[in-house]
């Protein structure tokens, strides 16, 4: 197909600028810390049929599954104009249930043509435990489950519906902000597009969303060209679900051949008992964020990149769970481990520009109770950060976000202006990073004392398989977690659900990041 | 009284001098290795022996964090913290890249020392400061040999006692001290302690730089321009160095903001190219300020003129990637090679589609002072072109468009993005690249009206002549709305008011001029940004106004959060008042047309007048297509735009509809 450099090029400007404009709606709009401070959230555009044209760079982890749940909301309802419809069942376009996304249409004549998307981390939607990130074993105790259903209807909003949503959260006051602010992004999105249509008129504007996507997939053809051809395997492991199933293998067999990549990890583990079950769409987006590390250029993130992509998953595994297998964990932490896996493997083919594991988990920590200096309930979400893996050229970065997040911590002054905590300690682990001809990034410590009491739930991977090494290089330290009660300190598994009581203190060492090379004498 | 603002830029010092009725500007080479070199030669050769005033914007303090040459500093603050200004924010700044490293912090572990003391978020001490602890410290700093200490405590802003103990404590030192409380009485640790750190880390090269000059100049009437669009005197500058960083952009936005006003266009969009790069601001008849600013990745919180920066520029360079796009920016071929007709460069620039396109006529850049080579241009122009299917003059143009889309994009950052139609705005033109792509900036954005001002490649020393005298002040309350009263903030204020009028008055502003401005930063509770909203006595409602504006809704039901309050101390000094023209009739002169050449406009081909504008007088319009050539920039006048002179001399431009 024909096109003009010139407009591709500006195309691919105002689409990536209006996806980023809803992001910014979105972040200064929003209620929580957790979409505020810590940015979980993402905003994308899509095409009629809902293939994304472009996504503004906030979480990689939503990568491949915006475009799913366009998808899920398109086969479920028929849009008319104002119309916007919220998702988040993972079996039917979500992730995990506190991930919620609103779909919107862009009406032209009468027509949908494009749809803008935004997802967003509520901090708590419901189930057995306060920040919705539970040691759970079925889909039901995570939450309340959102299947395609019209919020906005014409324009206005549905109240008894929202009720009926956020009355089965804790903190219904939260998030009713940060539905409003996800109205107010896509508002923002659709309006940007109409303008954009009537500059340009909707012929344009349609077929250089095509040559977007054309245009990415012939760069990411380049990039898996740039790989050798050949079939590579790795396999690495899950520490277990929290429920007494351990060692889950994640594996690959990864062939390259000239500019398409085929992904088969039908060897992994069955689906488990416990909550760290990944649906199809996390494998995608772990995929596709390591492909697209692997170009240089600042490419749109579209539809295109993933065409040269097969990924090959068995239902009914621990990639591609089936319902109604509890979930909330993939997301966050065997999403990290599709990552570890796929970059294993490609190590073997790019040796120079792979780096070694980074820490492979997010340390998912939910504290929630109830306030004694307002009687208000809370609910408290962060993840921490650990070490990044060393490469041929470079040490790993300490105490710093990897791969399928990038999520902002919550100042310390923050938090204890708004929890009832006190932050003890929150530094660097000094040594846990893996030795090497480049170093690992050391992971961090994170310290903190409960002021009332409080129930508070840990999901962290990397406790027992410690990131890899590359060519000769040392593991990094796994992580770990201590009860610090009276002065006695009782070691914590890496997942754990607990009722703990005023003073206590809650300690949590994140793990380094693998070296590289063997470590010279 | 002979007035002299001096900006010290990478290649040039302007200065701009008044006295009486008669104005100068005069440029130097800049001398990198000691600034004040080049800036002592320039107030020579203006003033001789004479008294002078002086406000000077100087890059001392930028450059020492930009090249690493700061201070060796230590940085004291709670035991078990000493990794926050490690840790930042824990997140990397390129999503894709595997390898990503952070910038260093400026002070390495060692000289980090943590001490056990401890307040919390109610201002209580939970663990009181040990004396045997302030007894080791004092050893371990003089062990460590600094040249400056940082004090960074948790929620110092609402309990400074420790600080304050280790302020005491390490007096005898004799070394510049920078405890947070007094830097940046704010919450949020990790951005208190880096701008404490920063300030502490530049103030002792601000200190020789400035006693330097003192020495030569005089302490009466040294101004030092700061990045909050106001000015303070020399002797402050050094103790408060943090609040210099970015003066140069900020005189500019000052400039524009004055003339601005003084032509009747309170409403500003300051639009600055240069060849590395494009600053854009949004002036609504405030002076605009942010409290989000970085330097070098570290995040430096005291306020400062909310300037946004793209990489377009003259210098930036068009390529094709492997994909078959055309990319233009933000690598720039800069100063050297530089664009391919400065007779070095390989690569296409803006500036060589410019004048490839005929809009940079090559012997009249920088007065003639500079020659193109306007040969070199149509080969490279027409092999790029080939590669991807065009014409060269579609390419070139098509350049020219990209470069514009990202500067469109800026302009939306500051203005769309923040509730603010930039149609109501007028486009302020300046910069040594902005005359050639202003006509069409302001037709890609609906803006009908661009100015132009005289001298545009000096605005930012005359913009420093121009500044006010301002002192900034804040401190985290965190209050919910139902404790706040008016009674109850002007006892908040009052501590702050206090300061701000003997600090201004030590500035030298007398009593009675000195003008407090309050501010108040609040949000939803439950929100993590606050708005900073101008204090009345409706201050609830202008609140969820402002809000509205921002966000595109307000909630008058949802409890209101007092974060910070903010104020503004404000003196007004002597300021240079600008001549106005002799009227003229609206026919330019016959001496300013300078002759025709052929240009393209929108893929025509077609005659082009040349004018020299200083020889345009009050009231002369000119149609377009023509092109306006002066000193140290080149307008563009597409057949879309007219422009007339104003009586001060700027350029007014008005787009077609």
């Amino acid at each position: 197909m024909e096109y003009n450099p010139i407009l591709l090029q500006v195309f691919k400007n105002r689409f990536s600028s209006i996806a980023e404009e809803m992001g910014v709606t979105l972040n200064r709009t929003a209620f929580s810390p957790n979409i505020k401070e810590r940015r979980d959230f993402s905003c994308a555009i899509f095409d009629a049929r809902g293939d994304m044209i472009a996504q503004a760079a906030h979480i990689p982890v939503h990568l491949g599954s915006m475009p799913l749940s366009v998808k899920a909301a398109l086969a479920a309802c028929t849009f008319a104009e104002g119309d916007m419809v919220m998702l988040n069942n993972p079996f039917a376009g979500g992730t995990h249930l506190p991930d919620i996304t609103l779909v919107a249409p862009v009406f032209i004549d009468g027509s949908p043509r494009f749809f803008v998307a935004n997802r967003a981390h509520h901090a708590d939607v419901g189930g057995m435990s306060a920040g919705s990130m539970p040691l759970s074993t079925t889909l039901h105790q995570e939450g309340v489950i959102i299947s395609p259903v019209k919020l906005v209807e014409g324009g206005t909003i549905d109240r008894k519906l929202l009720q009926l949503v956020t009355e089965n959260t804790r903190t219904p006051d939260e998030r009713e902000g940060d539905f409003a602010a996800q109205i107010m992004a896509n508002r923002v999105g659709i309006r940007r597009m109409l303008e954009l249509l009537a500059k340009y008129g909707l012929g344009e504007v349609e077929s250089y969303s095509r040559h977007l996507n054309d245009y990415a997939e012939r760069i990411t053809r380049a990039a898996i060209c740039e790989i050798p051809d050949g079939e590579y395997r790795f396999t690495d492991y899950l520490d277990g679900d929290g429920l007494g199933n351990e060692q889950l293998p994640v594996q690959l067999k990864l062939t390259v051949v000239g500019d398409t990549a085929t992904l088969d990890f039908s060897g992994s583990a069955a689906q488990t008992r416990g909550s760290i079950n990944a649906v199809r769409a996390i494998t995608v987006s772990a995929v596709l964020y390591v492909f697209r590390s692997l170009i240089r250029e600042d490419i749109p993130t579209n539809a295109g990149c993933t065409r040269p992509l097969q990924i090959i998953t068995r239902p009914g595994s621990i990639v591609d769970a089936e319902f109604p297998a509890a979930v909330s964990a993939g997301n966050v932490e065997t999403s990290q481990r599709i990552v570890d896996v796929v970059l294993g493997a490609l190590a073997e083919a790019l040796p120079d520009r792979i780096p070694a594991a980074s820490q492979g988990t997010m340390n998912n920590l939910t504290i929630g109770g109830i306030d004694p200096r307002t009687n208000r309930p809370f609910a408290y979400y962060e993840t921490i950060a650990g070490g990044q893996g060393a490469s041929r050229e470079r040490d790993g970065e300490s105490a710093i976000h990897s791969h399928m997040t990038n999520t902002l911590n919550t100042p310390v002054e923050a938090l204890e202006f708004s929890y009832p905590f006190q932050v003890a300690t929150y530094a660097v682990r000094s040594g846990s990073g893996g030795e090497g001809r480049k170093r690992g990034g050391d992971g961090l410590v994170r310290e903190i004392r409960l002021m009332s009491d409080a129930e508070v739930t840990l999901i962290s991977e990397r406790r027992l398989n410690r990131p890899y090494g590359l060519l000769g290089g040392e593991g990094g330290m796994p992580g770990a977690q201590v009860l610090v009660r009276d002065g006695e300190t009782e070691a914590l598994p890496g997942k754990f659900s607990r009722h703990l009581c005023s003073g206590d203190c809650v300690r949590i060492e994140t793990p380094g990041g693998g070296g590289f090379g063997i470590k010279d004498k | 009284m002979l007035q002299i603002g001096v900006d010290t830029g990478g290649t040039f010092t302007d200065f701009i001098w008044r006295d009486g009725d008669k104005w100068g500007e005069y440029k130097l080479l800049s001398t990198p290795d000691d600034p004040a070199e080049a800036v002592l030669a320039g107030l020579r050769y203006i003033g001789g022996d004479r008294n002078i005033h002086l406000v000077h914007g100087s890059t001392v303090a930028t450059n020492a964090i930009l090249e690493k040459k700061g201070a060796r500093t230590a940085l004291v603050t709670n035991a078990g913290f000493e990794d926050i200004i490690e840790i930042g924010r824990q997140n990397r700044s390129n999503l894709y890249d595997l390898t990503c490293r952070r910038n260093p912090p400026l002070v390495p572990r060692d000289r980090r020392f943590g001490l056990s003391c401890r307040v919390d978020a109610n201002g209580q001490i939970v663990e009181s400061l040990a004396d045997s602890e302030l007894q080791g410290l004092v050893a371990k700093l003089r062990d460590a040999g600094v040249e400056s200490v940082a004090v960074s405590l948790l929620f110092s802003f609402l309990e400074p006692q420790h600080e304050l103990q280790i302020g005491g404590v390490l007096k005898p030192l004799n070394l510049p001290i920078s405890l947070s409380h007094q830097t940046l009485a704010e919450f949020r640790e990790y951005e208190r302690t880096s701008t404490t750190l920063i300030n502490a880390y530049v103030a002792p090269k601000m200190q020789t730089y400035l006693s330097r000059l003192q020495n030569e100049i005089g302490k009466e009437g040294f101004r030092i321009m700061q990045s909050n669009g106001g000015s303070i005197s020399a002797t402050t500058a050094m103790r408060e160095s943090v609040r210099t960083i970015l003066s140069g952009p900020a005189g500019g936005v000052v400039g524009a903001w004055r003339l601005g006003s003084l032509s009747g266009f309170p409403r500003l969009i300051t639009f600055d190219m240069g060849g590395t790069s494009t600053d854009v601001a949004l002036i609504d008849d405030r002076l605009p300020l942010t409290t989000e600013s970085s330097i070098a990745d570290f995040p430096v919180k005291v306020p400062m003129l909310d300037i946004h920066t793209v990489g377009a520029g003259g210098g930036s360079m068009a390529m094709v990637d492997s994909g078959g796009g055309l990319k233009v920016g933000p690598e720039s071929a800069g100063a050297d090679p530089g664009p391919i007709c400065y007779g070095r460069g390989e690569h296409v620039t803006v500036t060589d589609a410019n004048l490839f396109l005929g809009r940079l006529i090559p012997e009249q850049f920088l007065g003639g002072g500079m020659s193109l080579q306007a040969e070199r241009v149509a080969a490279p122009i027409n092999r790029l072109a080939n590669s991807l299917g065009l014409g060269g003059e579609e390419l070139a143009e098509g350049v020219l468009a990209i470069a514009n889309t990202t500067m469109e994009r800026a302009i939306k950052v500051i203005s769309v993005e923040r509730g603010y139609d930039p149609r109501e705005f007028v486009l302020f033109s300046f910069g040594g690249a902005g005359g050639m792509h202003a006509a069409y900036l302001a037709r890609g954005l609906d803006i009908p009206k661009v100015l132009i001002p005289q001298n545009p490649g000096i605005l930012s020393a005359a913009g420093m002549l121009m500044a006010d005298v301002i002192k900034d002040y804040s401190r985290t309350v965190m209050l919910p709305e139902t404790e706040v009263s008016i009674n109850k903030l002007d006892r908040l204020f009052a501590p702050l008011e206090e300061k701000g009028k003997t600090e201004l008055h030590a500035e030298g502003v007398p009593e009675g001029e000195i003008r407090l401005e309050r501010y108040l930063d609040m949000r939803y509770r439950g929100q993590s940004f606050e708005i900073m909203v101008p204090e009345s006595n409706d201050w609830r409602e202008a609140f969820h106004c402002q809000h509205e504006l921002l966000y595109g809704y307000a909630n008058r039901e949802r409890e209101i959060e007092l974060v910070n309050l903010r104020l503004r101390s404000i003196g007004h000094p002597a300021k240079p008042e600008l001549p106005e023209l002799e009227p003229g009739g609206s026919r330019p002169p016959d001496s300013a047309l300078l002759g025709e050449r052929e240009t393209i406009f929108d893929g025509v081909r077609q005659r082009t007048k040349i004018i020299d504008r200083a020889r345009l007088a009050r009231g002369n319009t000119v149609q377009g297509p023509a092109i306006l050539v002066e000193y140290s920039s080149t307008i563009v006048v597409p057949r879309f735009a007219s422009v007339e002179v104003d009586r001060f001399g700027n350029l007014l431009m008005t787009i077609d509809a």
